[in-house]
């Protein structure tokens, strides 16, 4: 059987540690984690609250530091990076979706896309609009593009957040618990959108704590306790 | 426009309050600073602009009657530029059959359109010149009381008979002593209506000034005697007074050095005030923005990138500050000014605020909030993404931690509302201190001023312990002491009475200089008509050789006085030493010397009385008038004329005059400082209260309702105006006492410092129900939110 990935990896982490100072004990996040993940994976990371799932992606996504440990994306070694190169890279490199959408509340959907493109000069000035309005039609908001978040269900505005995270077409999306806060319909019909980012051959990595959606991804990373310790692979559905 | 500038505009117009509040906040900052500065700069230009248009005198003469032989030979003079005559008499007078005599000093020249010399300007074209029978009053009269064209005036000759004046106009005399001030008003005639008052038809003032613009006080004086020597002596004219005032000044000019000292004060308080205001503002500002500068950052915006959109977005906060501002605070200064020129009587040709003042408005409006916005805005834009996205505020998540958040959960028994207000004012600790030294440098300038008002009342209290009499009367000419005192003697009313002798006094310098500034007094040394409040040496004694005792305003308006030094006088023409043995506050009626009459008498002579002191058996301000009244009937029965009188009720009107110019612009100057605190408390508050609306919607969840929330945030508001009151009240004896301190230093007189527990108590009721005031408004806003969409407030 070929391997669906290229032997090289997106994502590759090397004992990675992350200490939270909560000014009582040091709590240990992170206990030396080990990871690679593959161009065209869809990775699921399951675990219960407070397992270390957010805090893994956070890694991953540069959003937060590693205390020790190694995170390259992309060849990138992100933990040498300083704030600046982050954003850009991060910008570029990695579309990010919240469980809690983090639209701006003052954009539009159509402008809250428009930003990364903004922000990072990705595409020429001229181009951004029909890119813009073409990620909504794809996520079906083309109709909500001058509406501001407040007025758009849940739903669509997680749609928005995926259309917005896009933007630059990054080759990777972080999601952290995208359907957390989605009712069970919604929850799977943005589910059923990374699916198809997949077939784009974009890598998807999302933590979820629901196991219905970690069964259908590709593979399945169980953390607990700060550490990854269950790997499940699911060929069927990705092999068709 | 790209997506992150549309986000600056919609955040300015979505959080339209947020922006009002903001812009609000910097305004009143410019325009307090605006108002104390440009309106300082505008009084001292236009004052000085209105005195050197009038061309004031450098030498005035008053003298025996004289022609206009004498003027032309003045004007002759080489050192003279101009030379301007005039007669000035005094004389009591009705309005409009009112009970209440009055005093007024009628001023006549023989062109009125031609006056070179302290020139009289008319307010308008009405009654200009004053034809016979008719008199333009000074303008300042209108502050004592509502004159008005067509009134008449009944005005007492010499010789008793009335003759009536119409009012037929105004004029300005920035030379002339406003009325209120002065005790008696000032009014102009021609020659016709002179002599009809019994008047001779010449002159006996007459007004010079010098062709040297640079000429010293000393070379000036030098010149006054020379000429006074060869140009009245010769003729058998006698002078009584010959005034040679410091070239340029004024006699307002301690008001006004004292006023800019405040104005200066109270303008550079009312600068740091608006920096914390403003500072506090923006910090609350970007403490709400954290969390999308994490999502911002999340997608790709560099730290760079959102640095300049807060710039830019302080910057609009700025720019429409100043457009509101410039011109709100051109309207308030132009008030102030017309405010300050009615009280102070000048006129106002230019309102145009000098550039550097229009430059520091500008700085407050827009390099303020940039500044007080750089921390800020560099902290959360450097921010870890994940520490942006899960920001609560200004050092909102680590409540719990510090001494004092333990003692706060100490704290038992406590209705849980009232607990939760305590905590929730403690949880944002970097705001709570920001908005402390807001209110509390507000609280602290407010209460100072109340203690510096204090302490002019107190003083005021005491400067009326002087006058342990009911009434004076002023003579013209000297009198013989018994004949006065036999006339008053048996006037109902009248519990005891005393005469003086009081005459100008000439301080005779080595150089040749003279100082004719001064009056002195001839009094019993025992004499309990007075209470002086001796400020250093002692007062007189009676015994053997003594010396004279000066007042605080001869003190500071002669160099070589004091205590110990021996000075020339020339008093009725004879010249004696006499040694300084005492200072005592004075009344801000003048410089005056006092000296025991019978030496007095040996020294120069006494030619009588000029002044007698009654006191009755009641001393209310009705009691006072009655009793003046019955004295000058009866001392005008006795064909004793007086010139002038006043109650002690009058005298210390007049005192309050005089500092009430300074309490009013405390007080004006005051509310402006309470309104910048006031503002910058209601601004923080609402910003609290929206950051909380998030807790507003979990509270309501929980079952909580609006009276409750409400009592929450009134109660917090309540507990930071408690705690600014507090330090404010502290930080206030510091500057009041260091007000109160400069304020003898501009206007030359010690003042009595008292501490104002009635303003500091006041203003604890006042910030209390401001406080609650500022954080009702918000949380009703709040409460009216759904509680989904409070749960879901960003």
């Amino acid at each position: 059987m070929a391997p669906e990935h290229s032997d090289m990896p997106v994502v590759s982490l090397r004992s990675l540690v992350k200490v939270y100072d909560t000014g009582e004990a040091p709590f240990t996040a992170l206990k030396a984690v080990d990871l690679d993940v593959y161009s065209g994976e869809f990775v699921g990371i399951i675990g219960k609250s407070g397992s270390g799932k957010t805090t893994l992606i956070n890694m991953i996504t540069g959003i937060d530091h590693p205390t020790s440990g190694e995170v390259v994306v992309g060849g990138t070694p992100v933990h040498a990076l300083g704030e600046n190169a982050l954003a850009k890279w991060r910008g570029r490199t990695v579309g990010v979706v919240f469980q809690f959408f983090q639209l701006l509340p003052t954009l539009t959907v159509l402008e809250n896309v428009l930003l990364p493109m903004d922000f990072c000069s990705t595409y020429p000035l001229r181009e951004r609009v029909p890119r813009a309005m073409d990620l909504l039609e794809r996520v079906e908001l083309a109709d909500q593009a001058h509406k501001l978040p407040a007025t758009l269900s849940g739903g669509q505005q997680q749609r928005a957040a995926i259309a917005r995270a896009m933007a630059n077409d990054p080759p990777i999306i972080a999601a952290d618990e995208p359907t957390g806060n989605l009712d069970s319909k919604t929850a799977e019909a943005v589910f059923g959108m990374f699916e198809r980012l997949v077939e784009q051959r974009k890598t998807i990595i999302m933590v979820t704590h629901d196991n219905d959606l970690a069964g259908r991804v590709r593979r399945a990373l169980h953390v607990a306790d700060g550490e990854i310790v269950e790997e499940r692979i699911h060929r069927e559905r990705h092999m068709g | 426009m790209s997506p992150r500038w549309r986000k600056v505009v919609r955040d300015l117009s979505l959080h339209w309050f947020r922006t009002v509040l903001v812009v609000l906040s910097i305004v009143i900052g410019i325009f307090a600073v605006g108002v104390m500065l440009g309106g300082r700069e505008i009084l001292l230009r236009e004052f000085d602009a209105d005195h050197a248009a009038s061309i004031p005198a450098n030498v005035t003469y008053r003298t025996d009657d004289f022609g206009d032989d004498l003027v032309a030979r003045a004007g002759d003079e080489p050192w003279v530029s101009a030379a301007q005559a005039r007669r000035s008499a005094t004389f009591r007078y009705r309005r409009d059959g009112a009970d209440e005599k009055r005093t007024i000093t009628l001023e006549a020249f023989r062109e009125f359109d031609d006056i070179s010399v302290a020139k009289v300007v008319p307010a308008g074209k009405d009654g200009w010149p004053p034809a016979n029978g008719e008199v333009v009053l000074e303008s300042s009269a209108l502050q004592v009381t509502g004159y008005a064209v067509g009134d008449v005036l009944s005005v007492e000759r010499a010789d008793g008979e009335i003759v009536e004046l119409t009012v037929a106009g105004f004029a300005h005399d920035i030379n002339s002593m406003p009325a209120q001030f002065a005790g008696y008003e000032t009014g102009y005639v021609s020659f016709e209506t002179m002599t009809s008052l019994g008047e001779s038809d010449s002159y006996n003032r007459l007004s010079l000034t010098l062709a040297d613009e640079g000429i010293s006080w000393a070379a000036a004086s030098r010149f006054a005697i020379d000429l006074r020597e060869r140009l009245f002596e010769p003729e058998g004219l006698r002078v009584y007074h010959t005034e040679v005032p410091e070239p340029g000044s004024h006699f307002l000019g301690d008001i006004f050095s004292a006023l800019s000292l405040l104005l200066v004060a109270l303008g550079g308080l009312s600068l740091g005030l608006s920096a914390f205001l403003v500072i506090n503002t923006v910090s609350s500002l970007m403490a709400q923005q954290v969390r999308q500068v994490g999502i911002m950052k999340s997608i790709g915006g560099s730290a760079r990138q959102l640095e300049w959109l807060y710039v830019v977005m302080v910057g609009i906060y700025g720019v429409l500050a100043v457009a509101i501002g410039l011109p709100a605070t051109a309207a308030g200064t132009r008030w102030f000014t017309d405010f300050a020129a009615e009280i102070l009587n000048f006129r106002v040709a230019s309102y145009t605020t000098p550039a550097w003042v229009v430059v520091v408005e500008v700085a407050v409006g827009l390099a303020v909030p940039l500044l007080a916005a750089a921390v800020p805005i560099r902290r959360g834009t450097r921010m870890s993404v994940v520490t942006a996205l899960n920001a609560t505020g200004v050092g909102g998540k680590h409540f719990g931690h510090t001494v004092v958040d333990r003692a706060l959960g100490m704290i038992r028994g406590l209705p849980r509302p009232v607990a939760l207000s305590l905590r929730n004012t403690f949880l944002r600790k970097g705001r709570l201190a920001l908005t402390l030294s807001t209110l509390v440098l507000a609280s602290g300038v407010v209460m100072a001023v109340w203690s510096v008002q204090a302490s002019i009342e107190r003083t005021i209290s005491d400067l009326e312990t002087w006058w342990n009499y009911d009434a004076e009367v002023d003579f013209a000419v000297p009198l013989d002491a018994a004949s006065v005192e036999a006339a008053v003697e048996d006037v109902d009313g009248v519990a005891a009475s005393e005469t003086w002798p009081v005459f100008g006094a000439t301080v005779v310098h080595a150089d040749g200089s003279e100082n004719e500034s001064f009056v002195i007094v001839g009094l019993d040394p025992d004499t309990d008509f007075v209470g002086p409040t001796l400020v250093e040496g002692r007062w007189l004694t009676g015994e053997g050789p003594d010396g004279i005792v000066i007042n605080t305003d001869a003190r500071d308006s002669e160099p070589s006085f004091s205590v110990g030094s021996t000075v020339t006088l020339r008093v009725l023409g004879q010249e004696r030493s006499w040694p300084i043995v005492g200072v005592v506050r004075g009344q801000m009626g003048g410089p005056a010397i006092y000296c025991d009459a019978g030496l007095m008498a040996e020294a120069a002579g006494i030619p009588g009385v000029t002044r007698l002191l009654v006191r009755g058996e009641d001393s209310d301000a009705e009691s006072e008038q009655a009793l003046l009244t019955d004295v000058e009937e009866r001392l005008s029965e006795a064909g004793l004329q007086a010139s002038a009188t006043r109650t002690r009720a009058d005298l210390a009107g007049q005192l309050r005059e005089w500092l009430g110019i300074l309490v009013a612009f405390l007080v004006l100057m005051a509310a402006l400082i309470a309104t910048v605190g006031v503002i910058g408390l209601t601004g923080t508050m609402s910003i609290n209260v929206m950051e909380s609306t998030r807790e507003i919607g979990v509270m309501r969840a929980t079952g909580a309702q609006h009276g409750a929330i409400y009592r929450i945030y009134v109660t917090e508001g309540a507990t930071v105006g408690a705690i600014a009151w507090f330090f404010g009240a502290l930080a206030s004896y510091p500057l009041s006492t260091t007000l109160v301190r400069a304020l003898e230093g501009a206007i030359g007189m010690p003042l009595t410092y008292a501490f104002s527990w009635s303003g500091v108590f006041t203003w604890l009721a006042l910030m209390l129900a401001i406080s609650s005031a500022a954080s009702l408004a918000p949380a009703f806003r709040a409460s009216r939110v759904s509680v989904r969409d409070a749960i879901a407030y960003e």
